[in-house]
């Protein structure tokens, strides 16, 4: 990747003038990136809030605490579970649809129909995720729209599916509305990846007689395959910081405890409850686990660069 | 499904194909039919079983004017004080400067981290990476006692200054910039540009199509912010769009059609900016994936 560049007798000027324009940046991270989690951190190891001015250090005491005690109610564990749900209940079928309908798109032969279903599926990401959410807690109205359309499919009549009150419906719901809004996103990633498979490929396994559900599973999915890994990595660590929807849904009157993600957690410890130590000590819990799902998104990353068509 | 549409002759593939598409389409548009459709309707007419779909014909009548005190009260907002358009006004503006600085700041780093080579390039690279993988969700707190700080809390800078540049853009630039001839870049030494200059007049111009993605990206991420708004914006008038439905929707919650009509109020800047730019929406993958290569 790194091109050598040729020497110059002005080099040193330049040399300074490149590192120049990165300073701007490199300034603008270190104040609003590394400084606030390095403040974050020393702040969980505080009984810090927002009224007292005065606070100690109590070593890891927070993390302690948040793993054994209930947190008034609403423990880590539980937004921790609530947001494995979330993630892996959201992520796993968003990656397996949008490929399913990216592979069909691709499939068109008119071209302009394509762009019309591209543009349809990508329509609800343009939405707020606030503007989402207030649609469908409309829809999930014991009386709405949803429930009609889930008696038709199911063929009950008149059965209210509970979207909202009950508690596994409720951890359905919003994933469903996640599911909604970000379904075309994903299914363009794929599609861009499938457009840049070179079409000779499939015109030789034409060639040598292979079928087209043969061809996907030998030729689309492994050439693939990199993007597969890197579009799940990415929702994945997407779903990981969902707060807006689980937001709004909570203000607007649904049960707390089985959507309380993380973040919605830290936003109710800290903001809320002005507990900034505790909140702080979840921040960090978040970010390491976000660390782990980066670095293993960079390690696979750079075995999939062994793909060459 | 199942294996027809892949192996099945193509009729009856092309049609299963149609058919699966058409399914996921209408899952997909259904929910924005229904805000805009219940946007001109009553609450009493968005509940009822079955749904309708059109607005009946008297709240366009000059009495009842559904259509019309629907989007008034959306407008009006909570305390009859027409922060709507303040507001409005405060995401579009927001918005607009992050995803300048954005596309300014990202392509200037990605210019130096891609054409020079100088001491610490890769750790100053490897720097600004990292914070890829800090979430926002876990320095929220912090960053809102550096803005209390500042004393920036409850101004538009304050909503601005945290997204002045993300890292992701850094990296989108620089990898775009990698693959740009450094021949050019030297004939403009030799033609006397200066090293900014160069910057400015060869780089920028040449880089449209990742500028323009990339600013719709930043644009879209500020508009959809919720979070920071919720910590940073306390008085009604510093709110900003998705903190205004949020509240709105709080207050109105069984008045279903005003809610809809604001909804779709505060969706129309987005609508226009997609349809006028779906290309560079849609391109915005592209680039993305780009990365890889």
């Amino acid at each position: 990747m790194k091109k050598k560049l040729t020497p110059y007798s002005i080099e040193k000027k330049q040399v300074r003038w490149g590192f120049l324009f990165t300073v701007p940046c490199l300034v603008f991270f270190a104040v609003f990136s590394f400084y606030p989690i390095i403040s974050a951190f020393l702040t969980s190891l505080t009984n810090r809030d927002a009224i007292r001015r005065t606070y100690d250090f109590i070593g890891f005491q927070n993390y302690t605490y948040l793993f054994t005690q209930s947190n008034g109610g609403f423990s880590l564990l539980n937004s921790l579970k609530a947001t494995a749900i979330f993630t892996v209940g959201t992520f796993v079928p968003m990656v397996v649809v949008s490929l399913i309908l990216a592979v069909l798109i691709m499939q068109l032969r008119k071209p302009g129909h394509s762009k019309m279903f591209e543009l349809a599926y990508y329509t609800p990401a343009v939405l707020s995720s606030v503007v989402a959410a207030t649609i469908w807690m409309i829809l999930f109205q014991p009386t709405g729209l949803f429930n009609q359309i889930s008696n038709f499919v199911m063929h009950t009549s008149g059965k209210d599916y509970q979207w909202l009150t009950n508690n596994s419906m409720l951890r359905a719901s919003t994933i469903i509305v996640y599911f909604w809004k970000y379904i075309g996103y994903f299914t363009i990633l794929f599609i861009t990846g499938l457009a840049s498979i070179p079409p000779t490929i499939y015109e030789a396994a034409i060639v040598d007689g292979s079928s087209r559900w043969h061809t996907f599973w030998k030729i689309t999915l492994p050439l693939l395959k990199p993007t597969v890994v890197l579009v799940s990595i990415m929702a994945m660590l997407q779903c990981l910081k969902t707060f807006s929807t689980q937001y709004m849904f909570v203000q607007g009157g649904t049960a707390r405890e089985p959507i309380d993600v993380i973040t919605m957690n830290i936003y109710y410890t800290g903001v809320v409850n002005r507990r900034l130590g505790r909140s702080s000590a979840m921040s960090i819990i978040l970010f390491l686990i976000m660390l782990c799902f980066t670095y293993l998104q960079f390690s696979t990353q750079k075995g999939g660069d062994d793909v060459e068509y | 499904m199942n294996n027809n549409k892949f192996v099945g002759k193509v009729g009856v593939g092309e049609i299963l194909t149609y058919v699966v598409l058409i399914l996921v389409l209408v899952f997909t548009v259904m929910p924005l039919l229904f805000m805009v459709t219940a946007a001109f309707m009553d609450a009493k007419q968005i509940m009822a079983m079955p749904y309708s779909w059109i607005p009946s014909k008297e709240y366009f009548t000059t009495e009842s004017r559904t259509f019309f005190t629907n989007f008034q009260k959306a407008i009006v907002g909570n305390h009859n004080d027409h922060i709507f358009f303040r507001n409005l006004w405060n995401s579009l503006i927001v918005a607009f400067t992050c995803a300048l600085t954005t596309v300014l700041l990202a392509s200037l780093c990605g210019y130096g981290l891609a054409k020079f080579n100088f001491k610490g390039k890769t750790v100053v690279f490897m720097a600004i990476m990292s914070t890829m993988m800090i979430p926002f969700e876990a320095i929220m707190i912090p960053l809102y006692l550096v803005a209390s700080k500042l004393k920036i809390i409850n101004t538009i800078p304050g909503l601005i200054i945290p997204f002045l540049v993300s890292a992701f853009g850094v990296f989108q630039m620089r990898q775009y910039l990698i693959t740009f001839p450094s021949e050019y870049l030297d004939a403009a030494r030799v033609d006397g540009l200066t090293e900014f200059g160069i910057y400015a007049r060869i780089v920028l111009p040449n880089s449209t199509p990742v500028i323009a993605t990339l600013g719709i990206l930043s644009f879209r991420n500020q508009w959809d912010n919720l979070l920071w708004p919720l910590l940073c914006s306390q008085a009604e008038k510093m709110k900003t769009i998705p903190l205004y439905i949020s509240k709105f929707a709080e207050e109105k919650q069984t008045d279903e059609g005003a809610l809809m009509a604001c909804a779709l109020l505060a969706s129309i800047p987005m609508f226009i900016l997609f349809f006028s730019l779906s290309k560079y929406f849609l391109g915005g993958a592209a680039v993305y994936e780009s990365r890889k290569g």
